[in-house]
Formats: C-alpha cells, sequence, structure tokens
C-alpha cells in the first residue's frame, strides 16, 4: 500500500511539475479607442471554462484604490488580495499597451478565456471589454473590444 | 475701519481661501523638493539636442529583439519598452545614442502619490479637485487685489519697485515680498485653474481623429528606416513617444509618432506620412500649464515654485498678523455724534494713530464729556461739539492714510455751525522726508475755516514716542481744563519687535566708551543709523551707529545719572540687551564727494561710514574733542589706516583742552576756502554731535560764504547738501 501511495505521489507531483514547466510566452497588444476621460483600470484574467476566475495574469492601473471599481475582478481579488500578477501603469484614451503574457500549454483548446475587463473613473465599468478564448486561432486573431478597448492582438514569440 | 475696496476683497478673499491654500502651498513645497530632485540623476545623452530618429533607431533595434515602445519624458530621460535577445522584458532608461540600459524608471513613491493626491483632490476625488479648482481661482483674485493694493499704495506702476515704509516686520515683508514672488503665484495659480478647468472640460475640446488608411494587402518592399527621409528630419528632443510597428511584416502595422505638437502615422516600410493629426490648442496649453505648474521641465523653476509656496504660508500669516493688529483698534463710542461735546477725529492707515485717539477717547466718558471718535472720513456736522481733535499719520508722500483721504474736502464742504477748538496731532517719522506732510495740510485747511479756533500749533509725534504725545496730552488739558492721563506709558505702544544685542567689546577713557555689538544675523542696518535703547519700561534712547566690520559701533559719552549712557556703561563684554534698529535715510553715506564734521561721540557714525566707503567715495574728517585720550588715539589709528587705504583723502583733529586750544570751527576756518569751494562743487557736509556745534558750524560757514561772496547757507541747506545727526 504505502508504495502505491508513494508512486501516486510521485506520478502527481510530475505531471504537475510538466504541467507547469510547459508554457508559452504570448506577446499581447492592446489598442485603446480614443475615448476621452481618465486611464483606464484593466485586469486580464484568466477565466475556467465554469466561467470562474482562475489567475489574474496583468494589471494596468498602479493604485489600489481604485481596484474596487473593476467589479466582477474584485470580488475575486478581493478574497485573497496580494497580487502576483504583473502590473503596470493605467491606459489612456488612444494609447496602447504592449506586453507579454505566459500561458501554459495545458489550458489551451480547454475551454479557457481570457477577459479583458476596464474600468475609467466616473464612467462606465466594461466586465467583459475583450474576452479571447484559449485556441489556437484565438491567440493569433484581432479581437475587437466592446468598451474603451479597441482591438487586443496576441502573437506567440 | 474704512478699507479700500482692494485692501477688503484682499481678505475677504484670503480668509475663505486660505486653509485650502496652507494646504496646497505646504503640499507644495514637498512636490517642488520633489520636482528639483528628478532631474538629478541624468540618464539622458549630452548630444541629446542633435540625434534624430534616423540615427538612432537602428542603433535600439539592433540592440533589442523588439523594440515595441520609447519614451522621452519631459527631463530628456529616454525610456525603452521591449524585449531582449532572450525575449525578457526590458523597461528601462537607455542611453539614446548607444541604446544601452542605463538605469531603471523608479515608480513614484508612494507618499509622493499621497501628497500628491491631497494636493490635487484632498482625497475626496471629484468633489476634492473642484473645491481646489476654485481656491485656484480664487488665489489668481488674491494675487490680482494684492497687485493692485501695492499698485496704489505705491502710486502707480513707475514706483512699484521703490521702497516702502516700513512699518512692522510682517507688513513690510507682505509688501516686499508680495512684489517679488507676484508673477510665480499668479502663474502657479493660473495654470492651477486651468488644469481644473481643463479636467472639468470647460473648454470645447475638439479631438482630431486620425483619417482612415487604405492599407495594402501586401507589404510594400521593406526600406532602411535609416534612410526615411522624415526620421532624419525629426529630431528625438522633438519626440513624447515613438509606438514601433507590433508587427514588422503585417502591413497594417505602423509607426506611431507623438511629437510635441502632433501625432504622425508612419508607414514600417517606406517611412512615408499615412496620417498627420495636430494636437487640439487645449492639449498644448495643459501640457505647457503642467510644466509650470510642477516645474518638471526645469530645476531652477521647480526652486522658484517651491519658494512661492512657501511665501505663500507666510502671506497668510503676515496677512493675518496684520489684520489683528488693525481690528485691535476698533472703535467704540457711548455717544453719538450729534450728541458729542468733545470730536476725535483720526486718520490712520495702519491703526497704530487710532490707537493713540482711542487712548483718549476711553478716559472721556469717566470725567462727563460726551466724546465721539470717528475715521477721518467719517467727518460730519457736529452740532453740540465744542472741542475737535485730529490725529493722522500721513501716508507715502505727505498723502492721505487710507481713512482720510476725503476728510480735506469734506471740511470744506461742510462748515460747522458753531466755533469750535481744534487741535491737530500729527504721527510719522523723521526718518522719511514729509514728516507729518498731511497733518500740515489738514492743519493749513483748518485754520482757513471761520468756525475753527486753533486751541494749539500742530503738535507732531516722531515714532510714536508716547513722552511727544504726553507733551500734548499736557498742553491740551492745561488750555482746556479737562484732565488728562499724562504718564507716558498708558500711550506707549509696545515698541516693535526688539532684537537681541550682544557686547563683543568695550574700549573707555574717562569720559567715553566704545561699545562694539554684535547683531542677528537678519539686523539690517547701516553707519548713521540710530540703535533705540530702552533703559527701562517707557523711555527710548537713540544712539548713532557705526557699522565696523560687520558689527555696530556706538561711542558713549558717561553722564552723572544719565539713563541711557548709564544702561549701556553697566553692560559688560559678553552681556547682551534688547533694542532695535532704527534706520536713519537721510543721515546716510550719499555718493558725492563728503566733509564729515564731528565732535565728541559725534565720531561714532563716520567710523563706519569710510570703514566701508571704498575708494569711489570722497571723504574728508574734521573731528574735535576736549582732550587726547586713548580713545582719541584710537581714532587717529583707524583714520590713519583709512587714508593708507585711500578711503580718507584727508584727517583733522582739534584739541580744546591741550595746549594750543583748538576747536573743529577753528579747523573750518582754517580751510574756509575749500569749505566754500567744497560747497559750491555740490559736495556734502555731514554733521553730527552736539547740537551747539552745529549752530557754531552753521555759523562760521555763514561768514565763510558770505566773504567769499558764495551763496548763502540757506541756499545749500535746502539743496540737501548739509547733513545732520545732532542731540
Amino acid at each position: 500500500m504505502k508504495v502505491f501511495y508513494k508512486l501516486c505521489l510521485a506520478l502527481l507531483l510530475l505531471a504537475s511539475f510538466q504541467a507547469s514547466a510547459q508554457t508559452s510566452k504570448y506577446k499581447c497588444l492592446l489598442q485603446m479607442s480614443n475615448y476621452i476621460g481618465e486611464g483606464a483600470y484593466i485586469t486580464v484574467s484568466l477565466i475556467n471554462a465554469k466561467g470562474e476566475y482562475e489567475k489574474t495574469l496583468y494589471v494596468m492601473g498602479d493604485d489600489a484604490q481604485w481596484y474596487n471599481s473593476l467589479k466582477e475582478w474584485y470580488k475575486f481579488y478581493s478574497k485573497k488580495p496580494k497580487l502576483s500578477a504583473k502590473t503596470g501603469a493605467s491606459v489612456a484614451g488612444g494609447d496602447r499597451s504592449v506586453t507579454v503574457f505566459e500561458i501554459e500549454d495545458s489550458k489551451i483548446g480547454k475551454g479557457y478565456k481570457l477577459r479583458f475587463e476596464t474600468a475609467v473613473e466616473d464612467q462606465k465599468y466594461h466586465a467583459t471589454d475583450v474576452e479571447i478564448p484559449l485556441t489556437a486561432e484565438g491567440l493569433t486573431a484581432k479581437t475587437d473590444g466592446t468598451g474603451y478597448i479597441r482591438y487586443v492582438k496576441l502573437s506567440k514569440q | 475701519m474704512t478699507l479700500s475696496v482692494w485692501r477688503f476683497a484682499h481678505l475677504a478673499l484670503a480668509v475663505t481661501a486660505s486653509l485650502f491654500l496652507i494646504l496646497a502651498s505646504a503640499t507644495g513645497i514637498i512636490l517642488a523638493i520633489d520636482a528639483a530632485g528628478q532631474k538629478q540623476p541624468a540618464y539622458t545623452n549630452s548630444d541629446f539636442e542633435k540625434l534624430t530618429l534616423a540615427e538612432v533607431l537602428p542603433v535600439w533595434r539592433q540592440n533589442y529583439l523588439e523594440v515595441t515602445e520609447v519614451t522621452v519624458s519631459h527631463n530628456r530621460f529616454v525610456t525603452l519598452k521591449g524585449f531582449d535577445e532572450d525575449g525578457n522584458e526590458i523597461d528601462a532608461y537607455i542611453d539614446p545614442k548607444t541604446g544601452k540600459v542605463t538605469g531603471k524608471p523608479e515608480a513614484e513613491s508612494s507618499f509622493i502619490k499621497w501628497v500628491t493626491s491631497l494636493h490635487r483632490s484632498l482625497f475626496m476625488h471629484e468633489a476634492g479637485r473642484l473645491f481646489v479648482g476654485i481656491n485656484a481661482f480664487l488665489l489668481i483674485l488674491i494675487a490680482l487685489s494684492g497687485l493692485a493694493l501695492v499698485l496704489q499704495r505705491q502710486k502707480g506702476l513707475k514706483r512699484f519697485f521703490t521702497k516702502i515704509t516700513k512699518d512692522s516686520f510682517a507688513q513690510y515683508y507682505h509688501v516686499v515680498l508680495g512684489r517679488l514672488l507676484l508673477i510665480p503665484i499668479l502663474i502657479i495659480a493660473l495654470t492651477g485653474t486651468y488644469l481644473s478647468m481643463q479636467r472639468f472640460k470647460l473648454f470645447p475640446e475638439k479631438v482630431q481623429n486620425h483619417k482612415e488608411i487604405a492599407f495594402p494587402d501586401e507589404a510594400p518592399k521593406a526600406q532602411d528606416i535609416a534612410t526615411f527621409a522624415l526620421f532624419k528630419q525629426t529630431h528625438l528632443a522633438d519626440v513624447q513617444k515613438i509606438e514601433f510597428p507590433f508587427d514588422t511584416e503585417d502591413p497594417e502595422e505602423l509607426f506611431t509618432l507623438k511629437l510635441t505638437d502632433r501625432e504622425l502615422k508612419v508607414s514600417q516600410f517606406t517611412g512615408e506620412v499615412l496620417s498627420e493629426v495636430r494636437y487640439p490648442t487645449t492639449t498644448v496649453l495643459e501640457t505647457l500649464s503642467m510644466d509650470l505648474h510642477t516645474g518638471r521641465t526645469n530645476v531652477i523653476w521647480a526652486i522658484v515654485l517651491g519658494i512661492a509656496s512657501v511665501s505663500i504660508l507666510f502671506f497668510i500669516y503676515s496677512g493675518f498678523a496684520m489684520t489683528l493688529r488693525r481690528r485691535a483698534t476698533r472703535i467704540k463710542n457711548k455717544y453719538k455724534a450729534e450728541e458729542a461735546t468733545i470730536v476725535l477725529l483720526a486718520g490712520s492707515e495702519n491703526g497704530s494713530t487710532l490707537g493713540f485717539a482711542n487712548a483718549i477717547h476711553r478716559q472721556l466718558p469717566a470725567a462727563g464729556h460726551a466724546s465721539y471718535l470717528a475715521q477721518a472720513d467719517d467727518y460730519t456736522l457736529y452740532p453740540k461739539a465744542t472741542h475737535l481733535m485730529l490725529f493722522t499719520s500721513t501716508h507715502g508722500l505727505g498723502d492721505a492714510p487710507s481713512n482720510a483721504r476725503k476728510f480735506l474736502s469734506l471740511l470744506q464742504k461742510q462748515p460747522q455751525a458753531q466755533n469750535i477748538e481744534v487741535s491737530v496731532v500729527g504721527f510719522g517719522s523723521k526718518a522719511y522726508p514729509d514728516f507729518c506732510g498731511f497733518a500740515l495740510k489738514a492743519q493749513e485747511i483748518l485754520d482757513g475755516q471761520t468756525w475753527a479756533e486753533q486751541l494749539l500749533p500742530l503738535h507732531t509725534v516722531n515714532d510714536k514716542s508716547a513722552t511727544e504725545f504726553t507733551n500734548w496730552v499736557t498742553a491740551w488739558s492745561a488750555q482746556t481744563g479737562i484732565a488728562l492721563a499724562t504718564t507716558p506709558a498708558l500711550y506707549s505702544q509696545k515698541p516693535k519687535k526688539l532684537q537681541r544685542f550682544k557686547v563683543v567689546s568695550k574700549m573707555a577713557d574717562d569720559h567715553t566708551f566704545i561699545l562694539t555689538l554684535s547683531t542677528p544675523w537678519f539686523a539690517k542696518y547701516t553707519s548713521g543709523d540710530l540703535l533705540a535703547i530702552y533703559p527701562d519700561d517707557n523711555t527710548e534712547r537713540l544712539y548713532s551707529i557705526g557699522k565696523v566690520k560687520r558689527r555696530v559701533q556706538l561711542v558713549v559719552k558717561r553722564h552723572e545719572n544719565g539713563l541711557g549712557s548709564g544702561y549701556l556703561n553697566s553692560l559688560q563684554t559678553g552681556d547682551s540687551f534688547k533694542a532695535r534698529i532704527v534706520a536713519n535715510h537721510s543721515f546716510h553715506l550719499p555718493k558725492k564727494p563728503v566733509v564729515m564734521v564731528a565732535n565728541g561721540t559725534g565720531i561714532a557714525p563716520f567710523l563706519g561710514m569710510f570703514a566701508h566707503a571704498g575708494k569711489r567715495y570722497d571723504c574728508r574728517l574734521y573731528c574735535g574733542f576736549r582732550s587726547n585720550t586713548t580713545l582719541t588715539e584710537h581714532y587717529r589709528s583707524v583714520a590713519t589706516a583709512q587714508m593708507l587705504k585711500h578711503h580718507l583723502k584727508s584727517f583733522h583733529m582739534a584739541f580744546s583742552r591741550e595746549a594750543d586750544s583748538m576747536y573743529v570751527m577753528d579747523l573750518i576756518n582754517r580751510d574756509a576756502a575749500f569749505f566754500a569751494s567744497h560747497l559750491e562743487a555740490g559736495g556734502i557736509i555731514m554733521l553730527c554731535g552736539a547740537i551747539a556745534m552745529q549752530q557754531d558750524v552753521e555759523t562760521v560757514l555763514e561768514t565763510i560764504l558770505a566773504s567769499q561772496n558764495k551763496q548763502p547757507l540757506s541756499h545749500y541747506k535746502e539743496n540737501g547738501q548739509l547733513l545732520a545727526d545732532c542731540y
């Protein structure tokens, strides 16, 4: 029995190790529309097949006092308000931002999505400004936004 | 007090905005220091101004796997974002010429973020920003009404930077610094207001969008970016930001160049400008306002802004200090104007003259007299009055103080029905020309009124002297039979801020001693000024001083039971005492040939004057003493040393109680021809010492001038060629 458990444990560790090791870098271009107002606060989150937040990949906006304006994401964040994600400055109307995400290869084609959530001080909040399915096509196409984001373009590095 | 409209506006605005302004300027100081400090690590290249995009872009691309964005900050630091050869993200300062990383941009500290947020919105978001914006606008109005006040005070633009009469520390520096810092403060207020207005979209903003660009399906043949004409012409210094194409093969991907005045979309293959948009004026103004308001582009300007912020705090303090002082002398009347038998009118600029009037006014009802105190401008008919007193100071050059401007015309328009006994007291400082000039004018006009009977001739009070004022009180009481208190202490206005002086050395002979005093570092004085000491609570004694090696030097004669000299004589080296310096502008060293004539202790200011004179001046010294002592030997050695340095042209000494008894007048008679020609050539004679000596010297000069057939002495006196400081 003991040996069996040990084996299982070893297998499990190996599997998780492999899973975490196999990631790819994606370059992401985020082009804002020409809206008028303050710089937008944007979060990029990994959403699983059930539509739940799983991981925060990137936070644009460096003042934590405004995080609650990203309502949906804030519910997830406030449970464990420690960010391991990358952070950057907020992005103003007409500007663009280029960054890199690391996404585990195993998550591709499994119903996962990348969600771009946006909020601007004293203006409308967009829970799903852009949503990109984690599929081979999704990760290379240009996806138009519905709110402050004009489009998002990803390319594998 | 009737204050001018401008003063009222200035005060009302300041009261409204002061709390906010204290906060804004305190945070402003911190932000200015931060802005000035930011320039310190210089990450930029010395060739920055010359670099063109065609030179630097290929270098950057060579150094990195990919460049996504380059920004040039207002302080000329170049930040590159992209990926290095290993695909790691780069976000760092680079040397624009070599493309090498030189430093890491530091995130704004949370403290500075906190201060900035407090400064611009008081942590109240939009509502706070609105409030701050309104207050910035109020600051404009405060600065403008302050400007109007200075113009009014100085009588026009031409005299804007001429001297200001010093009344109190707060008042003097409020005006002096106000004049200097008006422009930076106005700029801070204007730009702050503009930024707020911009923020609340009070200006129609015409955002121009790029036109739709028709892209070819296939990428054109790529040319070397170093050959792009646009890149060759564009200097890095004119760039705010360059966005690089995301994909080097995609024809829809472009270079986006954000220059200082416009934004360009440029083909990544041919360098052709595909679309150009000029920034709206509002954006250009916003950048300018931001630069001016924060000092982010220039260290020196940031420092100026910091100083201006500090000064706003000072203005709030000194402004309120002045107001409180004015309020302290508010008028309370038991009787109405029409019931009053004794009327007191006060013409007061800063309230101190009103204080004297009030001190009299308060005593009268107790003695059964219906007294009425009013501002001079509130002059009206007083049907029951038997006595009228006018207490007035003088503003500027013999003009009326602010609450007596209409007084003279009212006086002529409204003659009283019955005869009234009138007495005028003028307040002023002999340190200025036109001493009690307005009181004199008022006396003349009153003399011309049939109803006014002069009870006493015009009485003047120098430098708020309580003793001089009680002289008038005594005279008035004697004339009217109305008893008034005559203790000077009752009328003494506390001497202005006293400073601490310390005895550094003391040199003495049998009758006289020289005291050398160190002053507080901020004390401003020069030879010929006076030192006011206070041997007891209501006595002020003045001594002429010389400034010798940045120390105050006074020469004092010991008098039996002398209050002032006894007090000074009791001081030993190392002792300190409180006193103040009274500026004596009419006895400063002029830049014309000067003959200095002194007897006894009158030599004090001259010892300082030629020590500082330098070769540009033409000074001669004639002095007389009783006998040859260690002190006169000291004067001789000082004078000889100055002659060797050519600071002093000649030096003559007379002793009245030595063999060959001589007085200083004898020396003048000996050099009669020189004195005559000196005066004729426009030279100055300065006299310091005993009044008797002054009279004797003037007699001698009269005789000389008459015998040499020159103009009479009075001619030169009127010409300001005879300056005297005698006692």
